[in-house]
């Protein structure tokens, strides 16, 4: 384990701040963690510190970011052991003197601080439907001039923040996972070209909707408002209402 | 835009090796970084076992009950004395946690409830701290 | 469009995952609750019927053939003991399946702790017809 120190501040007034960064490369036999202590302004957030290690004390650690405001998903990491943005979390507020810093759980692991994102995509995949839609103007919207077509955004940024924070995903590969029922959800809502009576019946399953044990840990996780526990909960309450009836009522529709 | 093939390839424990950092077990216990639902969760899970636990011990103890009153009731001269007894307020203790927090799992695991969750956890447990003062006094008045 | 074939050992951490021939609705989650519902009812007419009717506290082995020679008694602690033991190895199926095992196991399983819990509840059936018929 390696020890760094570089009192030159940031920007200057000088809380000196150990940070305790996972290290990891392929070939490498285990994990292990190097300690750099950085001396951070008030406005420091955890990816400007560890910016700062990499262009100043380390240039191999590898780690990745993209947009500074929490908005694109990339820097989600578990700093003191919660799952965060990087970007939007300052060190000042982590109100410790060490930070650890360590990638998202859950996923196959590239380097340092950097996962591969192939299970979590993998999991949209598996219900097998395009979640992804094209977008459409809305009935009432007022087409603003001169554009031609628009892409909707939904609160997802698909940060992985969630499955690192599930208990379950730690232990079951084949859990659907809180981001993609989330997206289940959404295209019950609203469909659009999607078939939701499809979507409700790929997610009733054992390793879907019903895995979830309640923790709403990924709810607590998650930066951008998804709330995927309520949305699991959603699902499942349409799914025993649909089961319910199926004994009492018959066939609906 | 209609179904697409879904994307299917096979896990090979091997192949996972060391570069899935999944967390295993460790993602159910560890307590650091928790919340109040992940704090339900360990517990409802730890009561769970325990009670199971309690339960095979139970049974086995109910065996007695064939072989007679001999048998029997030297096991519950046994069962008075005060180690016995600490070891049954643990248990209620076990069974009103995991019993209350179940309400909360049930109607929340519908999709009842979900906006003031929270705050239905903390009455229950107030309840259940309450019930087992109740318990633990009964049980050390008579033991 | 379909997404692209993936040879499987290139990838570094991919996982199976359900695809939609394998989903089914599942009851076991439900019956984990309506279950739960009833021994928290059951449980506790359990505890005070046996440890707050007596005076000790604790009944002792005559105590014990007095309280089920009472055929409510008797309808109730059976229905306590199927109730309880279902609701218990359905949880514990319900923590082995958080491992992920593949489907063949799965069912594996069920098929143990089903096997398990019958057992567990003639057992207690037994012990029951034991005790009523001593005199």
């Amino acid at each position: 384990m390696d020890h760094h120190n570089d009192t030159h501040a940031t920007e200057g007034t000088g809380r000196p701040i150990r940070f305790r960064v996972f290290r990891y490369k392929q070939g490498d036999r285990a994990p292990y963690f190097d300690e750099f202590t950085l001396e951070v302004a008030e406005e420091t957030t955890v990816l400007d510190a560890l910016t700062s290690i990499r262009n100043r004390l380390d240039p191999t650690l590898i780690l990745r970011s993209s947009c500074f405001h929490a908005s694109c998903g990339t820097c989600g990491m578990r700093v003191n052991d919660r799952e965060v943005m990087a970007c939007v979390t300052k060190v000042i507020d982590l109100k410790s003197s060490v930070v650890k810093v360590e990638p998202i759980a859950n996923q196959a692991l590239v380097a340092d601080l950097v996962t591969d994102m192939v299970d979590f995509y993998a999991k949209f995949n598996a219900i097998g439907l395009a979640l992804v839609r094209d977008s459409d103007w809305l009935p009432d919207a007022a087409e603003p001039a001169g554009i031609d077509s628009y892409n909707r955004f939904e609160n997802c940024i698909e940060c992985g923040l969630c499955l690192s924070a599930c208990p379950i995903v730690a232990s079951d590969p084949r859990y659907l996972g809180p981001a993609a029922l989330a997206a289940a959800w959404r295209a019950v809502e609203e469909p659009r070209e999607l078939d939701p009576e499809a979507v409700l019946r790929l997610t009733d399953d054992p390793q879907g909707s019903w895995r979830c044990h309640v923790a709403f840990e990924c709810s607590e996780a998650c930066p951008s408002n998804v709330d995927p526990a309520g949305k699991i909960m959603l699902l499942r309450r349409r799914q025993a209402a649909e089961r319910l009836r199926s004994i009492f009522g018959g066939r609906h529709g | 835009m209609s179904e697409q093939s879904v994307e299917r390839t096979a896990v090979e424990r091997g192949a996972e090796g060391a570069s899935t950092r999944r967390r295993g077990v460790i993602g159910w216990v560890d307590p650091r970084g928790r919340r109040l639902g992940g704090w339900a969760f360990i517990l409802n899970r730890l009561t769970g076992l325990g009670i199971l636990l309690y339960l095979s011990f139970h049974l086995v103890v109910l065996s007695l009950l064939a072989r007679g009153p001999s048998a029997w009731d030297g096991f519950v001269s046994v069962a008075m004395s005060p180690v016995f007894l600490f070891f049954d307020v643990v248990l209620i203790f076990g069974l009103l946690a995991h019993g209350l927090n179940g309400i909360r799992v049930t109607l929340v695991g519908f999709g009842l409830v979900v906006d003031r969750q929270k705050a239905m956890f903390a009455a229950l447990m107030v309840l259940g701290a309450i019930a087992l003062i109740i318990a633990a006094i009964r049980i050390f008045e008579v033991g | 469009m379909p997404a692209p074939e993936q040879p499987a050992g290139d990838r570094i951490g991919t996982t199976w995952t359900p695809s939609h021939e394998d989903t089914k609705p599942t009851w076991g989650w439900i019956l984990q609750a309506v279950t739960g519902a009833l021994v928290l009812v059951l449980v506790t007419l359990h505890m005070i019927a046996n440890h707050f009717v007596v005076a000790r506290g604790l009944r002792d082995f005559q105590d014990v053939v007095a309280y089920l020679s009472n055929p409510v008694i008797v309808v109730l602690e059976v229905a306590f003991l199927v109730v309880v033991t279902w609701h218990g190895l359905l949880g514990l199926r319900a923590v082995l399946f958080d491992f992920g095992f593949s489907p063949r196991i799965e069912s594996w399983i069920t098929r143990v702790l089903s096997v398990l819990g019958v057992a567990i509840v003639a057992y207690g059936l037994w012990l029951t017809w034991v005790i009523t018929s001593y005199h």
